[in-house]
Order: structure tokens, then sequence, then C-alpha cells
């Protein structure tokens, strides 16, 4: 018992380790910057420029198929509105038709169909 | 060479010193210091033309070091998370055996040192804001006033934040050697 008492570090003793270890944070020594840092990063930064221009033309390169893409759709849609009236023209031709056909023996030269018979009974 | 690109260098020139000493506070390895600054000022060319001035541009700099330097620490903490789990269910990532490059630089000795690992992991369990707001007050050359444009705080909010940051970290610390 009396050896562990000796063995534990006492609070000064703690202390004085703590206050020699946060001086570590005092001791940090001034960095002098290498020599070849700034070639270095103009090396960086011209590699960032040669990307943001590669970063450009496919950036032009997206509105010009964006645009084809747009010209595309712009055709399309003008090619089915022609073509849409054709068709329901045609539709309506028919049925203009058969509109006839049924007309036809409604007309006026069919109309003894639809008359009653005026019938006058001879006179003795 | 067009007006911008020469701001951009005249940028560099004047920030870079001060952008590469923040991120090496946090990250605590020249390297990844050098890389991460590279990154804040390649984020800077791109964004430059958006930069609103809503504050000056030191501190919009400032801003994205920090930004990135967290970020990371947070995917080194993931990555830590994940070795151990690997570990755990018994794979072993051959990277892992690799032993890390020797350290000839004094600051480089600083992080591989035990006593810097214990700190650093001390460092690490504080939240983000409170470890931001500490790191920075310890750069020379950020008042707390700038510290709080950084984090786009209040000043007696960073005064705050500093405060608790060292009390957590001296009651982790304690802690770590009371029990070891």
């Amino acid at each position: 018992m009396k050896q562990e008492k000796v063995m534990k570090p006492c609070h000064e003793n703690i202390e004085a380790e703590v206050t020699e270890t946060m001086g570590l944070l005092d001791q940090v020594e001034h960095l002098e910057v290498h020599h070849l840092f700034r070639v270095r990063l103009m090396q960086r930064v011209e590699e960032e420029l040669v990307q943001r221009g590669r970063g450009r033309v496919s950036t032009r390169l997206d509105v010009g198929l964006a645009f084809i893409v747009l010209l595309l759709l712009i055709n399309l849609a003008s090619a089915l509105l022609v073509i849409k009236p054709e068709e329901s023209q045609s539709a309506a031709t028919v049925g203009q038709l058969a509109d006839n056909q049924s007309d036809d023996y409604s007309s006026h030269e069919f109309a003894y169909y639809d008359q009653a018979a005026s019938y006058v009974p001879e006179k003795p | 060479m067009t007006s911008d690109d020469e701001l951009f260098r005249c940028l560099v020139t004047e920030h870079q010193e001060m952008v590469v000493n923040t991120c090496y506070r946090f990250v605590l390895n020249r390297e990844d210091a050098e890389d991460l600054a590279q990154d804040v000022f390649v984020e800077v060319f791109r964004s430059l033309e958006q930069f609103r001035e809503e504050s000056k541009l030191s501190t919009w700099i400032y801003r994205i070091a920090v930004t990135k330097s967290l970020d990371h620490l947070r995917r080194l903490n993931r990555k830590k998370r994940f070795s151990s789990l690997k570990r755990m269910i018994g794979i072993n990532d051959p990277g892992d055996d690799i032993a890390a490059p020797s350290q000839n630089n004094p600051a480089e000795a600083f992080a591989g040192n035990e006593r810097s690992r214990i700190l650093q992991d001390a460092l690490q369990s504080l939240p983000e804001t409170q470890k931001s707001a500490f790191i920075l007050s310890k750069q020379e050359g950020y008042s707390n006033q700038e510290i709080a444009d950084i984090l786009n705080i209040s000043v007696s909010a960073v005064e705050s934040l500093i405060h608790r940051a060292k009390k957590k970290l001296h009651d982790k610390l304690y802690t770590y050697y009371a029990e070891h």
C-alpha cells in the first residue's frame, strides 16, 4: 500500500508534465516557405486554367448539341402539325361522302319515298 | 499577363507564409501544411471573382486555410478510425506497416515525439471551434479581433472559446498523466 502511494505521481508532478506538454504549442517553430512553393502553385493554377478551358469547350459543345436537338424537335413538331390536319381532313372527307350518300336518298329526286301518296279517288 | 494573374501573384507573395504556418499549426507536418496551403491558394484562384468583400481579403484567405486544415484533420481521423477497425477485424493494411520517413527537421522531430503525440490527441478531442480559436491564438500575427473575423464570431466568444479550450486541454492532459 505504501509502495503504491510512492509509485502514484503526485499532483505537482502531473501539473509539471501538463505544463511542459502544453508549452510545446509555444515552441512550434515558424516555417519558411519552400522556395519551390510558388512554382508548384503556379503549375497547379495553369492546370486549373486548362481544365477550365476544357470545361468551357465542353459547355459550348453541350449548348450546340442542345440547339440541334431543339431544331430537330421543332422540325418534328411542325411536320406533325402538317400531317395531322391532312389526316383529319381525309377523315372528314370520308364522313362527308357517307353523309352525301345517305343524303342522296333524301334528296329532292327521291323525295317520293318520304312523301305520303296523295290518293284522289276517281269520280264516278 | 492579365491584371487578375498579377493580383493573384501578389496575394500569394503576401500571404503564403501566414497560410503555410496556419495550416502547419493545425496539422503539425510540413509536407501536409504546404499541400494544404496550395489547395488554399487554388481555391482562392477559383473563387476570387466571387469574393464579395464582406470581409478583408486576408481574413477570407485565412478562413479558407482554417477550413481546409480542419477538413484534413477530419479525413485523418476517419482514416485512423477505419484502420483501427480493420485491425480489430484482422485485416492488415500493408500501408500501415511502412515506417514513416525519418525526421531531420526539428519541427518534425517535435511532431514525432511522444509528448507531441499526446498533445495532438488532446487537441483533436476539442470541439472544432475551440480548437480553431485556441490554435490561432497561439500563432503570432492573429489578434482576437482577427480570429473573430476568421471564425465569424464575436471577440468575446473567441475569448470564451480560448479559455474553455485551455481548461479542457489541461483536464485531458491531467487525466492522461494521472493514469500513465
